[in-house]
């Protein structure tokens, strides 16, 4: 459909208007139909979010007084090791969480998938699987914070341990990384699980009853006629997941402060702390600049490996 | 059909909402807006605010939010030169960023005069740039202006329990050897440490390196943090008291540490004014009634105890199109009966006579100290628009030191070290 | 697979799921012990697993003695009225790209797009953001949030409505066309009715996104005239004191408004989920 010549280029933010002219003569009506109506809106829009991309951009190139300094705010990010320290944290969170999440999620999706049959019960991990999303996140760190602390946090109280050598599960490197990804995990493999089950429902029943039939077992049922279905889905929360742990901050924010030392100061928490506290805007703005090209990036590439989409 | 129903439903609702918000404000001041810190900080402002309307007929409307958000809130509305607010509450830290930027009007020129029942140190935390100590230098050449006035006269206390031991600590020597005694482990701890990471950690350390005889810097900018005297003063937090403190020094914020202190489980801390009432004092939580003794920070070192200001003051932004009505709110607020309202209402006032009033001591027993710890004077934290990085900075490795992720001399060097490079990459002279 | 270890073998799932469904309605359990309790509960000692003495004091504080009651109203309409002009917006991009000839790298793009906007780290739009909200002259008003939702939540109802959309065959809509009806016809009276499940799905998912954002609802408000309900419940986190009951009372009521929606709409939601990605294999 789309062979008249356009280049192969990968989808750029900033190539359409080229795409467009050289290709407008070459196309039916119907097609032009496709640009007349889409033009309008997907134009609006793409120029309100795209104005404060550049406005960011911008303010990662200029001083504070206005004049260009070119790259020096990316050289100064890039420049400090702390920032590698806190890429280092965020992949061990990520790594912690996501697995979790995206395993966990899916494994309940097929538990409730095959063993639960009663609508009610069904609706009723629905429903509670919705809660984790709708609350504020600040309050979300507050009552971990309440299960989480020593001496008046619920855990150790339930574990026994309330004396001096108690789980420092806020203030010990490995535990407070613990701490933190649970709650991340507390709060989406519900999301996660939602998705998957959902996805479940769709597969045609009678490719399952043909596999059945021909004896497959539970796990080639799984592999060779669910996972296909689920493929896709299974990509979409993985992008999504991936761009939210970037932007995960308050309830780090209430449980350890970034604390212990550096150890939960993930990404987020880096770039408010470049802006905010040092009140170098150009600085985390660059940053900011720097981990959407990388996430850009990533997600190009995997999708070139696991497309998601026929196009 | 359903659907229509939906959007029928909804879109009148948006358009309504869109009308109802862009209601504009009127030009006339017959309304005041003041960005405010949410907490017991603004508790008395909010009692006077409807005191205010019914003697002047000026309408005073009080936003709230949370220290950090505050902070950032202001920070943008500055850099848009945003006339929402009239009056902004400021911690006397960020004062320095707001005057080093020029966003705040001078109150001098509105008419607000020194008075001599508020100590003089009240008037210059308020002024820019610092009348004493080191200055920025961007900052040599400007003129002196009065930018903001305490309506929060906090100044770092300590706290410890009288009916565990009679006296309290006059130095650390004592603070440290009254810890040892008391610590009773699992029930009672010898000191409570304030240590979560970044600020707390911080407001909880720098009495202790001021009387130790340490500081952030010197007279020029100069790093000393990793001096003798510092790097000693971080070894008596991290090693001396940290074995005779509560369970989790290093998650421990000034909410946990006022309740393990109303709850009899400590034996001393450090204490900020704006706290005691929140749970030390409070009838309905506190366990202590009666046994909790407020006094100046002990002596250190250095041979004086050094407590710090904390002190909230009121600014009117350069930005707010109602400069003299906001000024003569801050003129109302410092009126001597007003005053005394705001203290029965949980304020904290600034003047010695009000601090030193018999008729509110029994409700607010450290108000003398106060007004004595406000004389001393106390210290402030550095007057630099770089103190909320250095405060990282510090609160960071502090934090880390606390839950043994380095040495106090590994914090101390690490923190000047990287000190040294903000410091030089911002234009100060620093060695 | 003999009868018997069938038998276990649901046994041991059913035992495995109570002990996650648990682990998971455990903190939630404690949020709503927690607001049932008052402030001396909390200062106890030992903390308890149920309020000694049940109060609702918490949620009359909330919602009136604090007057969040206002930001809740603020919090509806701006969330309805964000996701409704959401779904127009996400209609209007996904129409050409499903339903019309629209060449697949166009339809990459406009998707790819969509996702990239997600990734970029909010803390650097901020201030741009409200630089942009204060010469449009929208500061601390309402429409400025929905704007900004509008535009933060497309890349979801944009990927779950293209799913939709593609699932539905275009020969019926073309059928329509062949007999002479105008596109905007056959729109209205097929493909509208078609989507609805898809459209009520997108709609609840979009508006629990909006309903709980913090960030820009902070940044470009200045007063409870057009705070939300998060940007209260914050504020119960101060620099000397967590309002703990206050706080666990406005999260359980923060719950409930999203939560009685999606009960109402629940199997149009969970069609949603599957962002529609499924049927195109």
């Amino acid at each position: 459909m789309s062979g008249n010549g356009v280049n192969a280029a990968p989808a750029h933010p900033f190539a359409i208007g080229a795409r467009i002219r050289t290709t407008w003569m070459a196309r039916s009506r119907q097609e032009q139909l496709v640009y007349k109506l889409l033009l309008p809106v997907f134009g609006t829009v793409f120029v309100l979010a795209t104005i404060p991309f550049i406005l960011a951009v911008i303010q990662a190139v200029t001083s504070d007084s206005g004049g260009f300094i070119g790259l020096e705010n990316f050289g100064r990010a890039l420049g400090n090791p702390l920032l590698y320290e806190s890429i280092k944290q965020t992949g061990i969170y990520a790594a912690i969480a996501l697995p979790i999440e995206i395993l966990g999620g899916l494994g309940i999706a097929l538990l409730v998938h095959r063993t639960v049959r009663s609508n009610i019960i069904r609706a009723a991990i629905y429903i509670a699987a919705m809660i984790p999303i709708v609350i504020p996140q600040i309050a979300v760190g507050v009552v971990f914070r309440l299960v989480y602390a020593a001496d008046y946090g619920i855990l150790n109280v339930l574990l026994g341990q309330t004396g001096p050598h108690q789980p420092l599960w806020l203030s010990s490197p490995p535990l407070a990384m613990i701490a933190t990804a649970s709650v991340d995990i507390w709060q989406w493999t519900p999301f996660v699980y939602l998705v998957m089950f959902a996805g479940l429902q769709t597969v045609p029943s009678e490719s399952v009853e043909a596999a059945q039939v021909d004896g497959a077992t539970t796990w080639t049922q799984f592999r060779h006629i669910e996972l296909p279905y689920l493929r896709p889905l299974l990509l979409l929360v993985l992008f999504f997941r991936i761009a939210d742990v970037i932007r995960v901050f308050d309830h780090v924010y209430v449980l350890t402060g970034g604390g212990p030392g550096t150890t939960t100061q993930f990404l987020s928490l880096y770039i408010y702390r470049i802006g905010f506290k040092f009140s170098d805007l150009g600085q985390a703005s660059a940053l900011a600049v720097l981990v959407m090209v990388a996430m850009t990036l990533f997600y190009t590439i995997v999708l070139r490996f696991l497309p998601a989409d026929r196009g | 059909m359903k659907l229509r129903k939906w959007l029928a439903m909804l879109v009148p609702i948006a358009l309504v909402a869109s009308a109802c918000s862009s209601t504009p404000s009127s030009g006339t001041a017959t309304k005041l807006t003041i960005a405010a810190v949410q907490g017991v900080e603004d508790a008395g402002l909010k009692a006077l605010a409807p005191m205010y309307k019914q003697q002047k007929g000026v309408e005073i409307e009080i936003v709230e939010a949370p220290y950090d958000d505050l902070y950032s809130k202001l920070v943008n509305a500055f850099k848009a030169n945003d006339s929402t607010y009239d009056l902004i509450m400021m911690d006397d830290p960020w004062m320095p960023k707001f005057g080093t930027d020029g966003s705040l009007s001078d109150l001098g020129a509105l008419g607000i005069t020194q008075d001599p029942d508020i100590a003089q140190v009240v008037w210059d935390v308020g002024t820019w740039p610092p009348p004493r100590g080191p200055v920025p230098p961007t900052e040599t050449s400007k003129a002196k202006q009065l930018l903001g006035v305490t309506i929060v006269g906090n100044v770092e206390m300590f706290m410890y329990r009288n009916d565990l031991t009679p006296t309290g600590p006059t130095s650390y020597d004592d603070v440290l050897a009254n810890a040892k005694a008391q610590n009773k482990q699992g029930s009672v701890a010898g000191y409570i440490i304030r240590g979560k990471a970044t600020n707390p950690v911080v407001a909880d350390f720098l009495p202790i390196l001021w009387s130790q005889g340490g500081d952030v810097f010197d007279e020029n900018w100069n790093v000393v943090l990793d001096n003798d005297a510092s790097k000693a003063a971080i070894g008596f937090l991290v090693n001396d008291l940290k074995p005779v403190a509560q369970t989790d020094p290093g998650s421990t914020d000034a909410s946990d540490r006022d309740k393990i202190m109303a709850n009899g489980q400590g034996y001393q801390s450090s204490v900020w004014p704006g706290e005691i009432n929140t749970a030390v004092l409070d009838p309905a939580v506190t366990k202590v009634a009666g046994k909790v003794t407020f006094i100046p920070i002990p002596k250190g070192k250095s041979g004086k105890g050094v407590g710090m200001m904390g002190n909230w003051l009121l600014g009117v932004p350069k930005a707010s199109k109602n400069q003299q009505a906001a000024a003569e709110f801050i003129k109302w607020m410092l009126q001597k009966d007003t005053q005394m309202t705001y203290a029965q209402n949980q304020g904290i006032p600034s003047r010695t006579s009000v601090l030193k009033d018999a008729s509110l001591t029994a409700a607010n027993p450290y108000f003398p100290v106060l007004a004595d710890a406000l004389q001393a004077p106390p210290n402030w934290r550095p007057r630099t628009d770089q103190w909320n990085a250095v405060e990282t900075i510090i609160g960071t490795h502090l934090n880390n030191a606390l839950t043994g992720g380095e040495t106090a001399d590994q914090a101390a060097t690490g923190a000047a070290a990287e000190i040294r490079t903000l410091m030089k990459g911002a234009g100060y002279p620093t060695q | 697979m003999t009868h018997r270890s069938r038998g276990f073998t649901r046994v041991a799932t059913s035992v495995l799921l109570a002990v996650i469904a648990f682990i998971f309605a455990f903190p939630l359990f404690y949020l709503i012990s927690t607001s049932l309790k008052t402030k001396a509960d909390l200062f106890a000692p030992v903390p308890s697993l149920f309020p000694p003495a049940p109060t609702i004091d918490p949620y009359i504080s909330v919602l009136f003695t604090r007057g969040f009651g206002g930001l809740l109203v603020n919090s509806v309409v701006v969330g309805l009225s964000a996701t409704v002009l959401s779904i127009c917006v996400a209609f209007a991009i996904c129409y050409p790209i499903t339903r019309l000839p629209a060449s697949p790298r166009l339809r990459a793009f406009v998707l790819s797009w969509a996702l990239s906007l997600r990734f970029l780290p909010p803390v650097a739009v901020v201030i741009p953001y409200f630089a942009i909200v204060r010469t449009i002259g929208l500061y601390n008003q309402l429409p400025a949030l929905i704007l900004v939702y509008t535009i933060f939540n497309l890349p979801l109802a944009i990927w779950m409505l293209r799913g939709f959309l593609d699932e539905i065959p275009l020969e019926i809509e073309e059928a329509a066309l062949v007999d002479g009806a105008s596109r905007w016809y056959a729109f209205r009276t097929i493909l509208l009715p078609l989507s609805r499940t898809g459209i009520l799905a997108v709609v609840i998912i979009v508006f629990a996104f909006d309903w709980a954002e913090f960030l820009f609802a902070f940044i470009l408000t200045a007063t409870p005239q057009a705070m939300t309900f998060p940007v209260g419940v914050q504020g119960l986190v101060t620099q000397f004191e967590i309002i703990w009951n206050d706080m666990a009372a406005g999260a359980v009521i923060a719950i409930v408004i999203p939560l009685s929606l999606m009960i109402i709409a629940r199997r149009h939601v969970m069609t949603g989920l599957t962002f529609g990605v499924i049927r195109e294999k």
